[in-house]
């Protein structure tokens, strides 16, 4: 697996973009360690606040491990209009965690969304790049079932 | 035989990937993946050609394969919600493969270099367009104080970050027809003079990035992107609404907190790097190819008084026919609702239509009869914004969605200016305490007192707007809020 150092020695850009930069080491080891902060400050040639700002600032950066799968569950206008809680309640339930939680087995991260574009599909989740739509309180825990 | 099945995620979120398979293990069926045609109650959608064009099986199940094709399918073009729109920007949806250049074309980009860049601003402006982001800014105004400014590099930038809860007609375009993004964004370059340019699309989207990567990189090797004419590169989103809104987009694009810019100076003139910068939202970029190759005065000839052209509107939530639905503008709300949503769904009853995402107005019935224009909407209390329209039922709690829509905004907020920072909270808390029972008059006055700071004291549309769904819920159903 790549690492902080990795990532940071192959993605140099001029001038730096700190964004860019926390997504490709996200993607690289599925989270940004607090704690490398000051290496990708330094990298960077930009303060540690600079880059714990921006860390902070966008939803989809995260500061702990994820689970193996991330599942974002939409809470967009028209998912509420098709009455996704109850959904949500039945998933909250069934992987023993509340919404930014990890379930007990480690499988699943979830996440709350507002919209994956879905919307003519309501209610709507996102489990890692593949959406899945039109599921209801009896049925959507079957979706979990694709993802070991 | 050919068998077209939809590659958009839509399609696929309800199965289409499945009944693709199912096609897959026949003999004689080629299968097609296209974009798709915004219908997306009819999906899994299978379509097949016939002498007098493509029909249509609705809702396949991969279990129907290949039994079905025993049965007579559907005309598409007889299909009322298709036979009454006017499709021009998604012409191609449902169509063409996403990313076969030879089917798309490029014939406006071709006409559009031959054109003096004058001619063409000439053309935008005659065209009326209004930027369809949601702000409505003559679109050939803004490219015009571009190619005026002074500054280099210029820069063109497509906003593909559709926040708005709702809506969806960005992603069918960067998924189903990247090229027509591609190609109004080149035409725009020439237009003002800019070489490079960038797509910033939204985390949330990744068929989207993907199917826009490869569009560019096919367009770059074709030699339709050159570095001599212009290149295009893609910037992902990381879940912040705020980054829909322009200048907190180039803050993000540069790499930095979302944060929102005090204007003026507008990125016309300093955007990207301080530098001169187009950026318009997906579809209106999408619009321009047609715009040079029929002209301006055609588009113009589209359309209300002040409000030119066509409007993708998307219709989801409580409705029978959620989809895609391209019309001039002048429709009144409850013919989108009838005559394409095919109206609620069987069980539930009409309660309120919400129109323009998390920042929109909530409309009761009694305001159906409004217009989709930009004039009357606003006479109306509301927001056209990207046109997304969202129908609640009456099992909703009015109380209940308003404080939704000010966690959202409080949520979302980037914290530049104290109206809307404190005040979703604020706003949050009021909402939460009246949601539990507690609430009293002093509160909805507190609330709407709250709303008018942020309305005017905001420095951009979030805070701005944020107070509008709250307090037209309480207008139309103050009875929820006294509880």
């Amino acid at each position: 697996m790549l690492d902080v150092a990795t990532v940071l020695q192959q993605h140099k850009s001029s001038p730096p973009n700190i964004l860019a930069t926390l997504q490709k080491i996200q993607e690289a080891i599925g989270y940004v360690p607090r704690g490398k902060i000051p290496e990708i400050a330094a990298a960077l040639g930009v303060t540690d606040s600079d880059v714990a700002g921006v860390l902070s600032f966008y939803h989809d950066l995260r500061t702990h491990p994820p689970g193996r799968h991330i599942l974002r569950f939409c809470l967009g206008d028209s998912c509420l209009a098709t009455h996704c809680e109850k959904s949500l309640a039945v998933l909250e339930e069934k992987l023993g965690c509340k919404l930014s939680g990890v379930s007990r087995d480690k499988r699943f991260t979830l996440e709350k969304v507002y919209c994956l574009g879905n919307c003519a599909l309501s209610p709507s989740l996102m489990i890692d790049d593949k959406v899945h739509g039109r599921f209801t309180p009896k049925n959507v825990a079957t979706i979990l079932r694709d993802y070991r | 035989m050919k068998v077209y099945i939809s590659d958009d995620s839509s399609a696929r979120a309800v199965g289409a990937d499945r009944v693709a398979a199912a096609f897959g293990r026949i003999k004689d069926a080629e299968v097609i993946r296209t974009s798709a045609r915004g219908a997306f109650f009819l999906e899994p959608l299978v379509e097949i050609d016939t002498s007098r064009g493509r029909a249509g099986y609705p809702n396949v199940q991969p279990s129907q394969v290949p039994a079905l094709l025993k049965k007579e399918p559907a005309l598409i073009s007889k299909i009322p919600f298709f036979s009454k729109q006017t499709r021009f920007t998604f012409a191609n949806a449902g169509v063409t493969e996403p990313l076969s250049i030879e089917q798309y074309g490029f014939k406006a980009l071709k006409k559009a270099r031959g054109m003096d860049p004058l001619k063409i601003l000439d053309e935008m402006k005659k065209s009326n367009l209004r930027g369809r982001g949601g702000a409505a800014f003559p679109a050939g105004v803004k490219w015009q104080t571009t190619r005026e400014a002074d500054g280099e590099p210029k820069y063109v930038v497509a906003n593909a970050d559709e926040g708005d809860p709702g809506a969806y007609s960005d992603r069918m375009i960067i998924e189903g027809d990247p090229y027509r993004l591609i190609e109004g964004m080149a035409i725009c370059a020439h237009a003002v003079g800019a070489k490079k340019g960038y797509v910033y699309i939204r985390g949330e989207y990744p068929a989207g990035i993907s199917k826009m990567r490869n569009a560019i990189a096919h367009a770059a090797d074709a030699g339709i992107l050159d570095h001599a004419f212009f290149e295009l590169e893609i910037f992902v989103g990381s879940g912040a609404y705020i980054c829909g809104e322009e200048t907190a987009l180039l803050e993000s694009l540069e790499g930095k907190r979302g944060m929102v810019r005090s204007k003026p100076p507008f990125p016309a003139v300093q955007g990207l790097w301080q530098k001169p910068t187009v950026i318009n939202n997906v579809v209106t970029f999408a619009t321009v190819p047609d715009i040079i190759l029929r002209g301006g005065d055609w588009h113009s000839s589209l359309g209300t008084e002040k409000s030119k052209g066509t409007m993708p509107l998307q219709l989801a939530g409580q409705i029978r026919q959620g989809g895609l639905v391209e019309v001039p503008f002048g429709i009144t709300l409850e013919e989108v609702i009838e005559n394409f949503g095919g109206g609620m769904p069987r069980g539930s009853r009409f309660k309120a239509v919400q129109v323009g995402g998390p920042l929109g107005s909530i409309f009761p019935k009694s305001l159906l009869k409004t217009r989709i224009c930009f004039d009357e909407f606003a006479g109306a209390g509301g927001i056209l914004g990207h046109g997304g329209i969202v129908v609640y039922d009456d099992q909703t709690d009015m109380a209940d969605l308003a404080r939704h829509f000010m966690e959202f905004t409080a949520d979302e907020s980037c914290g530049k200016c104290t109206p809307c920072r404190i005040g979703s909270m604020r706003a949050k808390e009021i909402l939460e305490n009246i949601c539990k029972g507690h609430g009293t008059e002093k509160d909805l006055a507190l609330l709407d007192e709250l709303g008018d700071t942020m309305k005017l004291g905001s420095l951009c549309a979030l805070g701005g707007l944020a107070p509008m769904p709250v307090q037209t819920a309480i207008r139309y159903f103050g009875k929820e809020f006294r509880r």
